[in-house]
């Protein structure tokens, strides 16, 4: 071509000698209605995550409404875009190499066989209705999304959409929806946003595909719920403060006690993990701001509360003494030895330290806070 | 072209109100001896205190209202305060209406009225309670100390009984910062 952009004589020459074979076939875009082709762009959005970039509350924000069903294309390229959802948990933390139950260490799908992770028409109704619903109106006039039976992917859809919302207004709207809390994903992640309504089960979450998901997740998790502990530190509703004790015991009361049945008990690591790095910088979760004006009675309720992660990490310290106990010839003991390695961050110490914090929770004055104290060490040993 | 009245609506209320406080916390009691005897100790020294003892629960009313009562068998102490008292409210209002309105507004304002006497009789029952609950956690800090001092001389009765079964006790001394050496003859 000629600096001119006028093809010159050799150009010609060039063009003419492309075969037919050399060209590539051009994929056709797909065509789709306006309002289908938003329900898959916030089912793409929603399943990329944090990396997607969208404006999550412009989204959620527009209302549109839908036809009754939806056209074949915009069916498959929800299902391309809900079998992503995989991927998008090995982004989340399936990468990162563990050790599995018989000692090796892998990445996710290294230590697992694959396994299909299920969806159903649940997901499909969920991401109809946060398109149809303009979550900027006041709450009392959007529709409810009733319960619907769960399947594993569905789960993972919700704790998906939940974590999208997280921060916009939206979150507190989605969370009270019965379809939401009838996720038991949801409420490992999000027990702040869904206290105050009955736990569901957390079964599916230890067997089939649901201790990869909560593998792939667990990072995350630790992280929420670490998150959650500081926050308390500075809750000055005492009555917020009981409502999110209460659910934080029951969810991990119920799920610790599916892990021990199903003799997973490693799947409640994240629990750990998030009380760890509070027990090393001496952060207990006593909230010192209460409101003073409020009944003592109730202060003292919700400090007891305030305490939720401490009772599971003492839970903990049980297994840990069982785990101890299993010699080399027992059947448990690779299980055991990786369930010490685990808790050993913890150690003697830690417990030590939980348990003068749960003390102190429940005391009848409320102490210098642990933080204060000089008694006990800055950093646990050992 | 219709004419102005005054209605006046008079409304007074008496109220007994009652309010109440109160927490629940664990003793912490050594398990030196069994359950019982390490209550019957702990009992002891609370009854040196002022506490009547009635069953496994050993009780005392204080000046200020507080009634203290502990658990001897769950080894549990709570704190509680109440108070009761008369509160009476009026109020007198007056209004200009329309008189083909009268008995329209007439009703309204005595519901005004009515809101207005049950939101005086919620906010002196708030202050009663806010009064009952400062009186509590004034009372927390001095009951602590108590209770602990009570828990640590029942502990080394429970030490003493204890090195009594196992030989003779030759001395039991106490330093000023409260550690006990017994000395047992095996």
């Amino acid at each position: 071509m000629s600096r001119y952009g006028e093809p010159d004589d050799d150009d010609e020459d060039e063009l003419d000698e492309i075969d037919d074979d050399q060209i590539e076939d051009v994929t056709e875009i797909a065509q789709v209605a306006a309002s289908e082709a938003e329900l898959v762009m916030l089912t793409r959005a929603i399943v990329a995550g944090p990396d997607s970039g969208d404006d999550m509350w412009a989204m959620l924000c527009r209302g549109r409404n839908l036809p009754k069903k939806i056209g074949p294309t915009c069916a498959g390229l929800l299902e391309d875009a809900f079998g992503k959802v995989w991927l998008a948990l090995w982004h989340r933390g399936g990468t990162k190499p563990r050790p599995t139950l018989t000692g090796t260490r892998g990445r996710l799908w290294e230590r697992y066989s694959p396994v299909t992770l299920e969806f159903s028409e649940a997901s499909v109704h969920l991401m109809r209705w946060l398109v149809a619903t303009p979550f900027s109106a006041p709450a009392s006039t959007l529709t409810l999304l009733h319960a619907m039976p769960l399947t594993l992917g569905d789960q993972v859809v919700v704790y998906f959409v939940l974590d999208a919302a997280r921060d916009t207004p939206a979150l507190r709207v989605i969370a009270t929806q019965p379809f939401v809390r009838n996720a038991p994903l949801a409420w490992l992640g999000f027990a702040p946003e869904l206290a105050g309504a009955a736990v569901p089960p957390f079964a599916s979450l230890v067997t089939g595909g649901g201790p990869i998901v909560i593998e792939a997740l667990a990072d995350e998790l630790a992280r929420r719920w670490q998150a959650t502990e500081l926050a308390k530190r500075s809750q000055i509703d005492p009555g917020v403060m009981i409502a999110l004790g209460e659910a934080q015991d029951r969810v991990l009361g119920s799920f610790m006690s599916a892990c021990d049945s199903a003799g997973r008990r490693d799947l409640a690591g994240f629990v750990v993990d998030a009380a760890s790095p509070l027990i090393e910088r001496n952060l207990s979760p006593a909230p010192g701001k209460l409101d003073p004006t409020s009944p003592l009675s109730t202060r003292a309720q919700a400090r007891i509360a305030a305490g939720a992660l401490l009772r599971a990490l003492v839970r903990w310290a049980d297994w840990d003494q069982q785990h101890r106990a299993i010699r080399y010839i027992d059947d448990d003991y690779a299980l055991a030895q990786l369930m010490l390695a685990r808790f050993e961050k913890i150690g003697t110490p830690g417990v030590g330290r939980v348990q003068a914090w749960l003390a102190d929770l429940a005391a009848l004055t409320s102490m210098p806070t642990a933080s204060e104290s000089a008694t006990l060490p800055a950093r646990p040993e050992g | 072209m219709s004419r102005a009245i005054q209605i006046r609506v008079s409304e007074s209320v008496v109220r007994t109100v009652h309010v109440e406080d109160g927490v629940q916390s664990p003793l912490e009691m050594l398990p030196i001896l069994a359950p019982d005897r390490m209550g019957d100790l702990l009992a002891a020294q609370l009854e040196e205190q002022g506490f009547v003892r009635d069953g496994d629960i050993a009780t005392r009313t204080d000046k200020d209202g507080v009634t203290i009562s502990v658990d001897l068998k769950n080894a549990s102490v709570t704190a509680r305060i109440s108070a009761t008292e008369k509160v009476e409210e009026s109020i007198d209002r007056r209004q200009s209406v329309a008189i083909e309105r009268q008995e329209a507004s007439e009703a309204a304002l005595r519901d005004d009225v009515r809101r207005e006497l049950d939101e005086r009789i919620d906010a002196r029952q708030e202050a009663l309670r806010k009064d009952v609950t400062k009186k509590l956690e004034k009372k927390l800090a001095d009951l602590r100390n108590e209770l602990d001092g009570a828990v640590g001389r029942a502990t080394v009765a429970a030490l003493t009984e204890r090195a009594a079964s196992l030989g003779h006790i030759e001395s039991v001394v106490e330093d000023e910062g409260g550690n006990v050496t017994i000395k047992v003859k095996l």
